[in-house]
């Protein structure tokens, strides 16, 4: 367990476990990204949509002609238009289907109902006011509890007279019966009622696109800020009719995507049907507050879980019923066999003999939805149920947190360890995480301070949580998404003179793909990771890839990238025996150069190999170097980590600081710390968020009440504390870089440390849970009623 | 959103039922409205701007006498729309006192507001909306009181 490994590269070749900068940021911090706001073409014109005022209404006029008498407008598109070529409606990602723009019912607040085409953007925003459309308020179902009722109004008649309610799905996993049993055997069993909040990944960026048919020559050029540039392209493919070929899909910088650029909004077809129909680009861009209020969410999952336990704090089993607010459709972005993601990763990184976990899913009059917001399919929402109630465990069995969770951790001789819901992990030690993050945090003197503090009245509170990621979808035999496989790809191509472009099936969004790809390069073949140019995002050029979400691209891509340098690094081993006259079986491959074994002056240099692969290589062999590899990895990575959190609560605002945060992550072997770093920051205050200040509440009307950064709260840099990392280094067995992939841990793990902490803060006054986000009313109201504040 | 009052206006009782259901003098009360069209003698249109915060809109409201008992009673509804935004209104109001004067006047309202309007202004609408409800009645009372 170190901090780091040491890199076996120079400095100049930069392979695994240098901080290279990132090559990308140049361009950046100069402002001279591309994001899709910069794509301009000739002849583009705008697009603005019309929006529903009401939650559920049926449609009993829409009169445009005042907006289409109005000066630069093209054309007003309406749901009515549409379904004469039947693209009224789209499938979603989730086998559901979802509304383009409606026919006759708008079904959320802020839904698309008509779309204006326009010469400039300001002419397109003026005419969308005089659309004018006659509504009929229908009866608003906002709370999915109440959805499920007999009496509810069915929401989706469309489904046919067989699924006359508004229940989209159940879905099961692990063993009813002997997790009844086992709980019935426990000396006790400790309940939670958790509700993971509405949310939205509110990335600077928001979503658009330019659709550029090209009438002439039959070619949509469709630019998109698109965290899956294929899927893409497959899906209008097969919706528009339009041959493969004739489609391509580019994606430019993304300023952010966190899984909400995965999804296909009804905003990206409109803009191809006005461009098919115009024969000019047309140009979409929401604004903030319709990408608040109309993209898709994340989580809303209401969670009742219950642990089994033994007197001495043994965890026997858990059973878990969930309820999950889809909106109005399942526009979720999972793999299709699995429509809760991978919520039964629940039990986490404790030993729990027997787990049975449920989900059904509801529709609601609200946005369809909902996406993994940075975290691998609804692992946010497993971690914080099970965080949270390992806490309530360990009060009501009267044993420290930090030491409950040290006896009940699966242990490192386990691995791999399968879970009671079928999960492999592949590889962890959770005991020396969590004992590094307490002696970094000084646990003890922490619990010393907290009850001298009490003892004066002061709230301070402290919070752990250790998780276990579940990442890297995923072995194509359980993995898909409408039905592709998520394998992810990679082609290299090493040039005459020794550098090299490596295209990718995934997306980059801030990661920094262009530098840790590039260093995978650089490990493998030597070749420095400065001449390496990575390229993702053009359909045209880029292998076939499942894209970018989920933690998946050091894990699946990266797996890719490191194999398919060895595949060029075996061809160069047979122009090095041409070269050097002797057998491939007598050379050895250190430090890129193949030398001849025994005699380390006869080696020739992946440089000098490739410019051979050009002008000289054996008769026989083919030209070139370059080699594409399609991986699909054995098993999924388990990242972990353990956090543990310090809060002080003001007394008379309820208000929360965090004063300490300290996350431990293991993330297998590490491509560029620097990056990790950077992930794990951002990660944590994407943690941090949730836990203090954003939720996206809906009022009986189901009127969005949170649709502009004044009501939906994002941290700054001012209520951001100073973050205190550190690692443990456990390699994935089956990966072969032995990363895991780092992507959302810290946003998974930071939740449930900063609501542990809050109750513990609050936990003498009989408090014993409490839902997120914690903002300073919520506490004050339980500060008041305690007869504290 | 609930919202209901008493005012007290020294007026004869059929004065003010009068002046209540008479569209163009009522509607000159109201904040914001830029026309008032008779359609019948329940239906009118009415044509308003409303501001709340930095959010502005204009709205057509359709109003409707739902019911009417002289001089006593009456309940109109009202729906309204602008870009983006959707109001819905029932007003009950009832009319007490010495036939001579003074009269008083309870009223109730029940609004939803929908769309932009109450998704960006939802924190302010109370207070704004309270603010163009006491305008209103103060415009009234004057103005009948005043002759009008």
């Amino acid at each position: 367990m170190t901090e780091a490994q040491a890199p076996t590269t120079t400095a100049e070749v930069a392979g695994m476990g240098h901080s290279m900068k990132r090559k990308e940021d140049p361009r950046f911090i100069r402002g001279q990204g591309e994001y899709i706001e910069d794509v301009v073409l000739p002849n583009m014109v705008w697009m603005d949509i019309v929006r529903s005022p009401y939650a559920h209404a049926t449609i009993k006029s829409i009169d445009a002609s005042e907006a289409l008498a109005m000066p630069g407008v093209l054309a007003v598109i309406t749901g009515k238009d549409l379904e004469k070529a039947g693209l009224h409606w789209m499938p979603t990602l989730a086998g559901d289907k979802q509304m383009v723009l409606p026919v006759d019912t708008v079904m959320y607040q802020a839904q698309e109902v008509a779309a204006v085409i326009a010469e400039t953007r300001y002419q397109a925003a003026d005419a969308i006011q005089a659309v004018y459309v006659d509504y009929e308020p229908l009866p608003v179902v906002v709370d999915p509890f109440k959805a499920l009722e007999p009496d509810a109004p069915v929401l989706r008649p469309d489904r046919g007279p067989e699924k006359a309610n508004n229940h989209i799905w159940h879905w099961e996993s692990g063993d009813r019966a002997a997790t009844d049993a086992a709980l019935a055997a426990s000396d006790r069993v400790v309940p939670i009622d958790v509700y993971i909040p509405r949310i939205h990944v509110a990335s600077i960026e928001t979503c658009g696109c330019v659709a550029d048919f090209d009438p002439v020559r039959g070619h949509l050029d469709f630019h998109v800020t698109s965290q899956a540039a294929h899927v893409y392209r497959t899906v209008i493919s097969l919706v528009s009719g339009i041959p493969e070929s004739s489609i391509r899909v580019k994606t430019h910088d993304i300023g952010g995507g966190f899984g909400g650029k995965v999804p296909v909004y009804p905003g990206y077809v409109i803009s191809i049907v006005a461009s098919l129909t115009l024969g000019r680009p047309v140009k979409w861009i929401e604004d903030r507050s319709e990408n608040l209020q109309a993209d898709s969410f994340a989580r809303d999952y209401h969670v009742h879980a219950e642990l089994g336990l033994q007197n001495d704090g043994t965890i026997t089993g858990l059973r878990v019923k969930t309820l999950a607010d889809h909106g109005y459709s399942d526009a979720a972005a999972d793999p299709s066999k699995f429509p809760a993601g991978l919520f039964n990763v629940i039990t986490g990184s404790y030993d729990i003999p027997q787990a049975f976990v449920e989900v059904d899913a509801a529709y609601t009059n609200k946005p369809p939805g909902g996406v993994a917001y940075r975290c691998s399919f609804r692992v946010t929402e497993a971690v914080h149920t099970i965080e949270r109630l390992v806490d309530e465990a360990a009060r009501v069995v009267g044993m420290d947190p930090a030491a409950f969770r040290m006896k009940n951790f699966i242990r490192k001789d386990q691995f791999p360890y399968h879970t009671p819901t079928g999960w492999d992990y592949d590889s962890g030690d959770y005991h020396t995480a969590l004992r590094k993050a307490l002696d970094l945090i000084g646990y003890d003197e922490l619990r010393k301070e907290q009850a001298e503090k009490r003892a004066r009245g002061e709230l301070m509170g402290i919070g752990i949580s250790s998780f276990t990621e579940i990442v890297g979808a995923g072995p194509s035999h359980t993995f898909d998404i409408i039905g592709i496989k998520m394998f992810d790809s990679a082609e290299l191509r090493v040039h005459p003179t020794g550098s090299a472009i490596l295209r990718l099936g995934v997306q980059s969004q801030g990661q920094g793909h262009e530098t840790t790809f590039a260093q995978i390069v650089a490990e493998e073949l030597g070749i420095p990771a400065s001449k390496v140019k990575v390229e993702e995002g053009d359909t045209d050029t880029a292998p076939y890839g499942l894209g970018t979400y989920a933690s998946r691209s050091t894990p699946v891509a990266g797996a890719a990238t490191a194999v398919v340098s060895r595949k060029i690094r075996e061809k160069a081993r047979h122009l090095a025996a041409h070269l050097l006259e002797c057998s491939a079986d007598d050379l050895e491959w250190t430090n890129g150069k193949w030398s001849v074994r025994g005699s380390p002056d006869r080696f020739k240099t992946i440089a000098e190999l490739a410019f051979a692969a050009y002008t000289n290589h054996p008769q026989g062999m083919e030209a070139g170097l370059e080699a594409v590899d399609y991986y699909d990895p054995p098993n999924l990575t388990f990242p972990f980590g353990s956090y543990v959190c310090v809060v002080d609560i003001d007394k008379g605002t309820g208000q929360v600081s965090v004063r300490r945060f300290v996350a431990v992550d293991d993330c297998g072997n590490i491509i560029n710390p620097m990056i990790v770093d950077g992930q794990i920051h951002g990660g944590l205050t994407m943690g941090l968020a949730p836990s203090l200040y954003e939720e996206i509440p809906y009022d009986e009307n189901g009127n969005n009440l949170a649709g502009t950064f004044m009501d939906y709260l994002l941290p700054t840099a001012l209520e951001t504390p100073a973050w205190e990392t550190a690692k443990t280094i456990t390699p994935s067995p089956h990966h072969p870089l032995g990363a895991k992939g780092v992507g959302e841990s810290a946003t998974v793990g930071a939740p449930p440390a900063i609501a542990n902490a809050v109750v513990d803060a609050l936990s003498h006054l009989g408090v014993t849970h409490m839902d997120i986000p914690l903002t300073p009313h919520k506490v004050w109201r339980v500060l008041h009623e305690k007869g504290v504040a | 959103m609930q919202f209901q009052g008493t005012v007290e206006i020294n007026a004869p009782r059929d004065r003010v039922w009068a002046f209540l259901m008479d569209p163009d003098r009522v509607g000159s009360c109201g904040p914001g409205v830029e026309s008032i069209e008779v359609v019948d003698a329940e239906h009118f249109k009415a044509r308003a701007k409303v501001g709340i915060g930095f959010i502005s809109a204009r709205f057509n409201v359709d109003m409707t006498i739902a019911e009417r008992t002289e001089p006593e009673r009456a309940v109109i509804k009202a729906h309204g729309q602008a870009p983006g935004s959707a109001v819905d209104a029932t007003a009950n109001m009832a009319l007490s006192g010495p036939g001579e004067g003074p009269t008083t006047m309870d009223w109730s309202a029940d609004v939803t507001i929908s769309g932009t309007l109450a998704s960006v202004g939802a924190r302010m609408i109370e207070g704004t909306a309270n603010k163009m409800i006491g305008q209103t009645f103060d415009c009234i009372r004057t103005k009948l009181e005043a002759g009008g």
